[in-house]
């Protein structure tokens, strides 16, 4: 089955949004900053949705998904920021890194579900 | 846009009131409640107990006439002196005219005098002292809406009571837990900082143990560090947006935190903007007291603060996805 990587530093985020994709049926993996991120990535073929914070320790979550984005291996990757950042000039960076959508937090799992299950199919 | 600028209509500042018996109380109850001061009349037996206890306190009216004598008076301004340094302590002046006619020992203790007869001499002092800074409205109003957001987001079962904002001079550390982040603009430089107490956030988290376990540690530094963050952001989405940031950017002074005493130092006498959050289960019989704070020891200048505008068009409520 198709993985969703959640990419935060915060494990209350971590827990709260795999918990609740799980119980919906999602296969979700996670990692505790940006360098996790793509060491997770690239050791797992199966991922399809990545969903990354924007803060964090480390490698920051635009780094990350521009640095994913320039290795060829992951164009079946989706994108996702999940952040408490909410301005223009990030959002244009991300758009540039192929990030195809943008929450800001607190996560509502149900306001996204469905987009979700899209992006893994 | 210039924001409306007034700290005094809403914000209050706790101060104690060190007065005898026979003090002119009903003079000064008039004037804390012309200066939005909310006094705390304390008995000189117990003013060590609640010099050692009590927290969000802008400063202490103290009297001449408090200790019953010279000998006593200067006994405990010392001891107000030796306990809370950081707190302004303004005289009322009965046996002398003015602070310079103290002996050189207790002079310095005091940052200001007055006497009753002019009491505009204490309404100047409380202006310098504790009032000093000015606050947008706009923003008072804007940091409750948004941590009040944050918090029944992360608390969606618990009542919030919040109370009205303050001024407050100390530095004493509440609770075992505390967060710092920086707040970086054009217009404000500085750190929010959030106290609470352990066991009252596992209590209304519902977890169970002592808060010493290592479970009950990560618990509370996660939920700590998550309520940081997103009131961290939305601030930042709502205070700063993309501005770029002002040349001297690179300042920084030492943050002291003194363990032994609870205290923490941010290298600035300006006081500090307080905010409180009482978080109630009414049904389990637990509540958790949020004490947040606003230091802007790097840079203040109100005059430069602004809201971001967002077009409402394009706004996106928090939670939802916007897609590309």
């Amino acid at each position: 089955m198709a993985k969703i990587l959640i990419v935060d530093d915060s494990s209350t985020v971590r827990d709260e949004v795999s918990t609740f994709l799980k119980s919906s049926g999602l296969d979700v993996i996670t990692a505790v900053d940006g360098k996790d991120g793509l060491s997770k990535l690239q050791g797992d073929p199966g991922i399809r949705l990545v969903v990354a914070d924007v803060n964090m320790p480390n490698m920051d979550g635009l780094t990350m998904v521009e640095k994913i984005r320039k290795d060829l291996r992951n164009t079946a990757v989706n994108l996702i920021m999940l952040t408490t950042e909410n301005s223009a000039a990030m959002k244009e960076r991300g758009k540039a890194a192929g990030v195809k959508g943008w929450i800001v937090k607190p996560f509502k799992g149900a306001a996204v579900l469905e987009t979700f299950k899209k992006l893994v199919a | 846009m210039v924001a409306e600028m007034t700290s005094k209509e809403t914000l209050i500042s706790k101060v104690l009131i060190l007065e005898p018996e026979t003090g002119p109380t009903d003079e000064l109850k008039a004037f804390c409640d012309a200066h939005q001061l909310v006094g705390l009349k304390v008995h000189k037996d117990s003013l060590g107990a609640v010099l050692r206890t009590n927290v969000d306190l802008g400063g202490i009216l103290f009297s001449e006439e408090y200790g019953g004598s010279p000998a006593e008076n200067a006994r405990l301004a010392l001891l107000i002196h030796s306990l809370r340094p950081e707190l302004p302590l303004i005289l009322r002046l009965s046996t002398h005219k003015a602070l310079e006619e103290l002996p050189d020992n207790l002079r310095h203790l005091f940052c200001a005098g007055y006497d009753i007869e002019h009491i505009d001499r204490l309404a100047e002092a409380v202006d310098r002292f504790i009032f000093c800074l000015i606050y947008p409205n706009a923003l008072l109003r804007g940091i409750a809406e948004i941590t009040i957001q944050v918090l029944e987001s992360q608390f969606p079962r618990l009542e919030i009571l919040r109370e009205t904002p303050s001024i407050v001079n100390d530095r004493v550390i509440v609770g075992e837990v505390f967060s710092l982040i920086p707040l970086e603009s054009g217009w404000c430089r500085g750190y929010m900082m959030l106290q609470t107490k352990a066991g009252s956030l596992l209590d209304v988290s519902g977890s169970l143990g002592p808060p010493s376990t290592s479970a009950n540690i990560r618990i509370v530094n996660d939920r700590m560090s998550e309520i940081t963050n997103l009131i961290w952001g939305a601030f930042k989405n709502k205070y700063v947006g993309d501005t770029s940031l002002p040349r001297n950017f690179q300042v920084q002074v030492p943050l002291i935190v003194n363990h032994a005493q609870k205290y923490i130092s941010f290298g600035t006498e300006n006081p500090q903007l307080c905010f409180g959050f009482r978080l109630r289960d009414p049904s389990a019989g637990v509540s958790l007291d949020i004490h947040q704070r606003f230091i802007f020891n790097l840079n203040w200048s109100p005059e430069m603060f602004s809201e971001i505008s967002q077009d409402v068009d394009t706004m996106i409520d928090s939670g939802e996805l916007e897609l590309f």
